[in-house]
């Protein structure tokens, strides 16, 4: 797996963007940017150079849900994987989520080794339909 | 309506239209006629409005008790158990981090005391000041040390990222107290629509139900019902699998 990838964490509290952060850098990902909420980080994700988003839920702002739709509409950003880890737990929630073309949904609090297991099954589902 | 109301309202109008019919002026009495069917009208316009600003301030009242019953009856009560819940995952992660930090402390010791003795063994070493013996015990020492060095690290590393991950309560704790500095707010907007009901004033929409939706509930609380909520990430797996991702 290209370790060259660009990630976008979007997450209103800087302590969980920290972890995602560190996280990413232990499994070799070292080009990780950040925005604390949907609005922050759509200018981002415009102006290219971003593979993976990961975004909490629950934020001030734009929330994580209506970012995932402005990302599937948007015909540049469409095909962007995008993985939700949030606290948000409810069924219909995860439900909407996957609805709305969410790639993976990780539920806080998570573990390390929960956040590889999503992140490789995104990336090789990606790699086979190439 | 009292006597001296009575009086006050149709006592003039009464007597001008007696006068009226005394004097046979029927263009004055139809004028005074007209005047006192007016007054009567405008009582009864007076009175209904009245009753139609009583009643809406009723429905109001009502539509504010409903929620402040909803508040107090649930929502508070939820909000204690939702605190409750912060403080619980505060302390375990206060706790855990210590624990932690308790484990790291004497690995770190314990490498930094086996690379003393060693020094003093390789000083000697240096100072070819050694002997064969001791050179063979060295060279022991030294093997033991890096295999120990080697997996220590790796432990104090493992330490260190399981700290980091025990941050996370911030983040949900955090959402948390939000949830409930919201409340607070509403509860505070609640009892001012009520005082300014009772002072006559009008009142502000509260409701936000949709907004909540939109942003999400928080994280889940034991205790606190926030519907069909999933159990862990077992299930989230199971829900999306089922929807082909």
């Amino acid at each position: 797996m290209s370790k060259d990838l660009r990630f976008l964490v979007v997450d209103d509290f800087s302590t969980m963007r920290r972890i995602i952060k560190n996280l990413l850098h232990d499994l070799g990902y070292q080009n990780v940017t950040e925005a604390d909420d949907g609005n922050t980080a759509l200018p981002v994700l415009q102006a290219g150079g971003i593979d993976f988003l990961i975004t909490d839920w629950n934020m001030p702002g734009m929330p994580g849900l209506e970012l995932l739709k402005a990302v599937r509409s948007d015909p540049k950003l469409a095909k962007m994987p995008v993985l939700m880890l949030t606290a948000e737990a409810k069924r219909e929630q995860i439900v909407e989520a996957a609805q709305a073309g969410v790639n993976g949904y990780v539920i806080k609090p998570f573990t390390a080794v929960t956040l590889k297991e999503k992140l490789d099954k995104i990336l090789e589902a990606r790699a086979a339909a190439k | 309506m009292t006597a001296e109301e009575l009086k006050a309202r149709y006592g003039n109008l009464v007597l001008n239209l007696s006068a009226a019919i005394e004097a046979g002026d029927e263009a004055s009495f139809t004028t005074h006629l007209n005047a006192m069917m007016q007054n009567r009208d405008d009582g009864l316009w007076s009175q209904l409005r009245k009753l139609t600003t009583d009643l809406g301030s009723a429905l109001e009242r009502f539509q504010l008790d409903s929620r402040l019953v909803d508040l107090a009856e649930k929502e508070v009560p939820d909000a204690k158990h939702r605190l409750d819940h912060v403080l619980k995952m505060t302390d375990e992660a206060a706790h855990k981090t210590m624990d932690l930090v308790e484990q790291s402390g004497p690995l770190a010791g314990r490498i930094s005391s086996d690379a003393e003795q060693l020094s003093a063994m390789w000083q000697q070493f240096r100072t070819r000041q050694i002997s064969p013996e001791d050179f063979r015990d060295l060279l022991d020492k030294m093997e033991v040390f890096l295999n120990d060095v080697r997996s220590t690290s790796e432990q104090l590393r493992a330490n260190l990222a399981e700290v980091l991950m025990t941050q996370g309560y911030q983040d949900l704790s955090g959402q948390i107290i939000r949830g409930v500095i919201k409340l607070v707010d509403e509860v505070e907007t609640t009892l001012g629509q009520l005082v300014h009901l009772a002072t006559g004033e009008t009142t502000k929409d509260s409701g936000n139900d949709k907004f909540r939706e939109s942003r999400g509930y928080g994280p889940a609380v034991p205790g606190v019902d926030h519907g069909k909520v999933v159990n862990g990430q077992q299930d989230i797996d199971a829900l999306l699998s089922g929807l082909g991702i």
